[in-house]
């Protein structure tokens, strides 16, 4: 378990770059969609209020 | 007078399956006029999804497809799914028709009220052509002996000059 | 004055293209597998015959076409464009023979799409398909997206034009065999990366929304290779709408707009440099103007009373959106609704963000956001200079993994390049509106082509006049090589007409 446990630690500080690479690309992607749903939203409240 | 009201009712009650059904081409292209509106539509299951309480039974009527929402109950009576290997089991519902359902987020789709297998769907048999096979045969074996007299010929051309890289 | 083309030009152009061919040789082999586990051996020998085919043809080019001409970059842009064209006929041929399609020339359009990441589609009875030719589908755009982005860094960036897509970070000119060779292997290991992660993704969800587990790794595998190349081919009829859920779909437009970035943004954002992601003009581009056009077509569909709520906006208006301008193709709309229901006002503004397109060096179509970025920095550059006094020197750079000045050189390029696209645009819309289709389907089919998206209006289908299916074919070949190759190539033609061919 100890030995499993260091190899996935050695593993990921290996690849720190590419793994935070990957995850601040799948953020940039949520971001987009967060800034769309807001527009939706904004949108639906404004036709509301008119 | 009373026997032939019975009678009448029956036969009107057998008939209502035969009721005409609308095409998945006439639904998609109309959405609009039968928005809101109960429809039957038919064809063939292509897609179960069991969720909790109801289910997604995706029925193909043609070239179209639509998604039904049915009680699970029902879509667990849909022994066979359509694919390559299968026609599916055919399926009748009744039910109403949403051009942008609210409840599922603005998917166009069916409610189902009634549910019927129509007719058992079967097996299709994919067996191999005999020519395409003796083709397919005959033109690996020709590739196999090209490429590995294209390889010996450049192994040994190799040998008196390098191949090129750049 | 241009030199006289000589039988080793064209040696050259051949060898390499039999190489290629060589490659497509085995890769048609791969779909076997799938044939294997799903038990479809009527479907084996059909790949056989294609395969070997393939390598039969291949080989004897080999042998016969054998040169020590070095390879220069106008062979480079020619194989370019000739490589599609001999892959997509070579590769109809398993789609053809086991009626896939309707007819051969049918089968073209399909793999010429495949390739090219369109994603238009003329397959019948796509839900009764083996499920080694729907993988094959699938498999020929993921294939076809790796090789564009080689391609484009490899090849196309080596026109002056287009030397702004040239890969940064790589401070060695090695010339262009070795490069691609090496540069392959990190574009295919960052594009398995994700379409390793899509692929569980997908699965992971359709099984949790009740599907079941050997049609959700089916299905997982497909989408993932169609996001990641922003293809759009899906293995059903109903699209991506088959599953009926949200979170499919966010999975969805997760991987494919990672797939529509730059690929020298993957490599600089996975070697380190999170900064990138604020200062790349290609993002910043591309989020401004999904942004804007989400806004525009949410709004009209809203204010036409089309979708009534925020949630049914995000799921349709925004998916179309991002689906048109990443050029993937996903629908969640059905086409006839597009085309009978949608205010043609957002069908022009879908045709137009279709053709402005994704990332450069991406598998992506379009235009592309950086020279959108370059044009509309030029434009300001000009309004500063006629501000400024005479004597004064205006300067304009933008950052793309490095600070770049602006130079009129790679101005003009941009717009060349986005000038062919639209020309390409009005030569299309014109001869669909010719063959008796409405302007704005038109324009949206024709947008889809050229930009290499896969959104359809219903025009698409195997109906389609036969004059058009070509027309579509060329215009898909042409965007995905962002004109610059099939011209060189219509020039080596010529050439060669003009001057003959000289021995040596």
């Amino acid at each position: 378990m100890e030995r499993r446990r260091s190899g996935l630690r050695a593993f990921l500080k290996k690849n720190f770059d590419f793994i935070t690479g990957i995850l601040s690309e799948v953020g940039l992607t949520a971001v987009i969609m967060v800034v769309a749903f807001i527009i939706c939203v904004m949108l639906v409240l404004i036709k509301s209020m008119i | 007078m009373k026997r032939a009201f019975i009678f009448v009712a029956i036969l009107l009650t057998l008939m209502a399956p035969l009721a005409s059904s609308e095409s998945g081409q006439a639904l998609i292209e109309n959405a609009n006029s039968f928005d809101g509106k109960t429809v039957t539509f038919r064809g063939e299951a292509i897609g179960v999804m069991i969720r909790g309480d109801y289910a997604w039974v995706n029925i193909l009527d043609g070239d179209y497809a639509i998604g039904v929402w049915c009680r699970a109950e029902n879509a667990k009576k849909v022994s066979i799914i359509g694919d390559y290997g299968h026609v599916g089991d055919t399926v009748e519902m009744t039910g109403t028709f949403h051009l942008a359902c609210t409840e599922h987020g603005g998917d166009l789709d069916i409610h189902a009220d009634n549910f019927t297998i129509v007719a058992q769907g079967r097996d299709v048999d994919r067996s191999a052509d005999m020519r395409v096979v003796a083709l397919s045969v005959a033109l690996l074996a020709v590739a196999i002996i090209v490429v590995f007299y294209s390889w010996r010929i450049r192994n040994e051309k190799q040998k008196i000059m390098p191949w090129p890289s750049y | 004055m241009i030199p006289a083309l000589t039988r080793e030009d064209f040696k050259v152009i051949g060898f390499n293209l039999c190489r290629i061919g060589n490659i497509l040789g085995f890769l048609l082999l791969v779909p076997i597998i799938v044939a294997v586990i799903y038990r479809e051996f009527d479907i084996v020998p059909h790949f056989i015959i294609a395969s070997s085919i393939t390598f039969i043809l291949c080989n004897v080019g080999i042998h016969f076409l054998k040169t020590d001409k070095k390879m220069e970059v106008k062979h480079a842009l020619c194989l370019a464009a000739v490589a599609w064209i001999f892959c997509m006929m070579l590769a109809a041929i398993p789609l053809w023979s086991t009626r896939t399609t309707g007819s051969y020339l049918d089968a073209n359009f399909e793999t010429m799409s495949g390739f090219t990441t369109t994603g238009l589609s003329l397959a019948q009875g796509l839900d009764h398909l083996p499920y080694s030719i729907n993988f094959y589908r699938h498999f020929l755009q993921f294939v076809g997206g790796i090789g564009i982005i080689v391609v484009s860094l490899m090849i196309l960036s080596k026109s002056e034009m287009s030397s702004v897509l040239a890969f940064k970070g790589e401070a060695r000119e090695m010339g262009i065999r070795p490069n691609i060779v090496r540069s392959s292997r990190i574009i295919l290991g960052i594009a398995l990366t994700f379409m390793v992660i899509g692929a569980v993704l997908f699965s992971v969800v359709a099984i949790g929304e009740g599907a079941n587990i050997g049609t959700s790794i089916f299905d997982g595998v497909n989408y993932s290779m169609a996001a990641f190349s922003t293809g759009g081919f899906a293995p059903h009829s109903q699209n991506i709408l088959f599953y009926h859920s949200t979170l499919y779909e966010i999975v969805a437009l997760v991987i494919f707009l990672i797939g529509s970035f730059n690929f020298t943004f993957h490599y600089a954002v996975l070697s380190g440099k999170r900064r990138e992601i604020f200062k790349n003009i290609e993002i910043k581009t591309m989020f401004i103007v999904l942004m804007l056009s989400t806004l525009v077509i949410s709004g009209l569909l809203l204010y036409f009373n089309v979708y009534p709520s925020a949630s049914i906006l995000f799921r349709k208006a925004f998916f179309q959106a991002a689906s048109a301008q990443t050029t993937t193709g996903f629908g969640t709309v059905y086409p006839a609704q597009i085309a009978g229901i949608w205010p043609s006002a957002v069908l022009f503004m879908m045709s137009i963000i279709m053709v402005i397109g994704a990332c450069a060096n991406s598998t992506g179509g379009g235009i592309k956001a950086i020279r959108i970025g370059i044009i509309v920095k030029s434009f300001f550059r000009e309004v500063k200079k006629a501000l400024s006094p005479g004597s004064a020197v205006v300067t304009e750079k933008f950052h793309h993994i490095e600070d770049t000045p602006l130079t009129d050189t790679i101005a003009r390029g941009a717009m060349l390049i986005a000038l062919g696209y639209i020309i390409l645009f009005v030569v299309g819309t014109t001869a669909t509106v010719l063959c008796g289709y409405n302007a704005s389907s038109s324009m949206y089919e024709t947008g889809s082509a050229v930009g290499n998206v896969g959104l359809s209006s219903g025009i698409t289908s195997p109906a389609m006049p036969v004059p058009l299916k070509i027309t579509y074919i060329f215009l898909m070949w042409a965007g995905r090589l962002e004109i610059m190759a099939v011209l060189v190539l219509m020039g080596f033609v010529i050439l060669a007409l003009r001057k003959g061919v000289r021995r040596r």
